[in-house]
């Protein structure tokens, strides 16, 4: 069964999103802050981490995933963004932004499961080596 | 009305302008003769028995003609008419001798003689010279006339060119001209700091050194040579530009260039300025910042909601009973706190906007205090908190809007609570000291960090640890404190120690 850590500041997103992915027989851990979230990944060797970008300090997120992607990390990560659209950003998936997927908030169930099921059944290439879902 | 011989009389008068003569001779009998006959042909006529004398009366006031004898035993005739035409130049001098030669009237006429006039003469001899010489002196003084207006209109033109000048050097937008060529037909200071030049060379060639956004702006109107009557406007980030780099930052300029007619609309050349709008484009950063503050904390709770929404809806999930009524009271709350932010948001945006309706009545600090604490006696007993007041002496009233300053207190009251241990304190303490009522709110909970004080007044900012999680708030209440205090042009201070709790401290001036 494959493992999820989620990194989010907002336990209710925390407890819904866990939920969710529960239900799809993942297992599921959470966090919620940077450092624990860091802790986490790093004790539990995830299959997939999904990472909220703006918590304590706007951008920790971002900050977060390309620790994890200096470190070798090389896991694949969700990033939950709910900003990006008001401010005219336009993120996307790139070497300064080292994540394979976003999710914007709110979030539906229904695109949560596919996205995580895609990138944990059929990995996608990103330039980076990642485990294969057990 | 004036009849036809009035009006004659008085042309008469007028034209009967008397020549002043100055005859400086020293034969006796000649002198009266030639004084005689010039005083009977209508000249004014001043007499000098020698050359001092003729000194004298020729530079202490200004003769038109003067008739001067060459031979007089004190001084030359040459002499006297140097120091005559000295101090009058426009003087007419005659200059007679019994010795006419033409060395005499050559050396008469080098030094400025109009015409001599041999001895003996007749008398119509010497009207007709003094005539022609009263004639010259006229155009004389006429050109000269003329001169000097025209020297005054120069002065005039001259000092209305530089008067513009120095306005336009004076003007902190850059100001550059250029003819339909592209060369540099004026500028100013200010332009020549905005396009990072050491130097600006009037008339040359300027287009290729110009940054390609402005160059482009000049452009427009010189390729096509017709023109309409419209600007063209661009904004540009100077990345490094001259004499602005104690600035840090970049420097934001907004170029516009207008087209300079001819007079019978064709095309003279291009006028662009350029006006320094960094402190614009801040304030614009700061907004969209705020704005996507804003974004991300409406959505927050938004996005929990929807989370659970759709849980609920979904009916594919196994939801038990408990976590469905677990996740509506969530929702609840959620939406609770949302409500909360826009009000708070829209007290902000009224504040901002100055439209608070204020009712000022003097009112008793201490009093208003006392109701906040009643107000808030629920959340108080629930954590056990006990809450002392110390009113020092003397305090007196504030004149200020009551639900203003009740909202001032139970803001930073609530949060005395909220991040208070259980069987805390709160301490408000109210002084009056050098003309400040200082009011004094001290609890015994969580504290704060010394890089948390820096940022606990601005928008959306949260102590966000392990000890703070569970504590719910828009973020925006001592954001609207600090409002509502320099309002009323006090000041907020923020003293803590991380642990063993909070103080904040509010100086009203009376």
């Amino acid at each position: 069964m494959a493992k999820i850590v989620i990194i989010d500041d907002d336990p209710d997103i925390l407890d819904a999103s866990s939920l969710v992915l529960t239900s799809q027989g993942f297992e599921v851990l959470t966090a919620a802050n940077p450092d624990d979230g860091y802790k986490m990944v790093k004790e539990q060797s995830p299959d997939l981490i999904i990472l909220d970008v703006m918590m304590n300090e706007p951008d920790d997120g971002f900050f977060l995933a390309q620790r994890f992607r200096k470190e070798k990390i090389n896991i694949p990560i969700i990033m939950y963004t709910s900003v990006s659209k008001t401010i005219g950003m336009n993120f996307g998936v790139s070497e300064i932004v080292p994540v394979d997927e976003f999710v914007e908030k709110p979030i539906s169930p229904e695109e949560l499961i596919e996205k995580v099921s895609k990138i944990l059944h059929q990995p996608v290439s990103t330039g980076s080596k990642k485990k294969e879902g057990k | 009305m004036m009849t036809g011989s009035e009006t004659a009389q008085l042309e008469n008068i007028e034209v009967r302008y008397k020549p002043k003569v100055l005859i400086v001779e020293d034969e006796k009998g000649l002198r009266l003769g030639v004084k005689r006959l010039l005083q009977g042909e209508g000249y004014n006529v001043t007499a000098a028995e020698n050359g001092t004398e003729g000194v004298a009366f020729g530079t202490s006031a200004e003769f038109d003609l003067a008739v001067i004898d060459l031979k007089m035993p004190d001084l030359d005739g040459i002499d006297v008419m140097k120091e005559i035409v000295k101090v009058f130049p426009n003087t007419i001098c005659f200059i007679v001798t019994a010795y006419a030669s033409y060395d005499t009237a050559i050396e008469a006429a080098k030094f400025g003689a109009y015409s001599y006039i041999p001895k003996p003469f007749n008398p119509p001899e010497l009207l007709d010279q003094l005539r022609k010489g009263y004639e010259r002196r006229t155009l004389l003084l006429e050109a000269e006339k003329w001169r000097k207006e025209r020297e005054e209109r120069l002065l005039e033109v001259t000092f209305e060119k530089t008067r513009l000048n120095t306005i336009i050097n004076s003007i902190t937008d850059g100001v550059l001209v250029v003819n339909k060529n592209g060369e540099v037909v004026l500028y100013n200071p200010s332009a020549m700091r905005y396009l990072g030049f050491e130097k600006i060379t009037i008339e040359e060639y300027i287009i290729d050194k110009l940054h390609p956004a402005i160059a482009n702006l000049i452009n427009k109107f010189l390729h096509t040579g017709n023109y309409e009557h419209k600007s063209y406007s661009t904004q540009i980030e100077l990345k490094n530009p001259a004499g602005q780099k104690e600035s840090g930052g970049g420097l934001f300029i907004e170029a516009t260039s207008s087209p300079v007619p001819h007079p019978d609309g064709t095309l003279a050349g291009v006028v662009v300025t350029i006006k320094n709008i960094t402190e614009m484009k801040k304030i614009e950063m700061l907004k969209s910042q705020f704005v996507s503050m804003v974004s991300h904390e409406l959505k927050a709770p938004i996005a929990a909601v929807y989370g659970y929404l759709k849980l609920l809806s979904g009916g594919t999930l196994n939801i038990s009973k408990e976590q469905q009524t677990n996740y509506i009271l969530r929702s609840e709350i959620r939406l609770d706190g949302l409500l909360k932010m826009v009000n708070d948001l829209l007290d902000i945006s009224r504040m901002e906007m100055k439209t608070v309706q204020r009712e000022l009545k003097e009112l008793n600090i201490a009093d208003v205090i006392k109701a906040v604490i009643d107000l808030l006696q629920f959340e108080i007993s629930k954590k056990k908190i006990t809450v002392e007041i110390k009113k020092g002496e003397n305090i007196p009233s504030f004149r200020a809007d009551n639900d203003e300053m009740n909202r001032l207190f139970i803001n930073l009251i609530s949060n005395a609570i909220k991040y208070n241990k259980e069987n805390g304190k709160i301490t408000v303490e109210i002084n009056y000291e050098n003309k400040f009522i200082i009011i004094k709110i001290a609890d015994t909970g969580i504290g704060l960090k010394p890089a948390e004080k820096d940022k606990l007044f601005q928008e959306f900012f949260r102590a966000r640890n392990e000890k703070t999680k569970n504590i719910s708030g828009t973020g925006l209440g001592l954001s609207i404190v600090k409002r509502i205090v320099e309002s009323y042009s006090g000041k907020i201070e923020a003293e803590s120690e991380y642990g063993t709790g909070a103080c904040f401290k509010v100086l009203l001036p009376r």
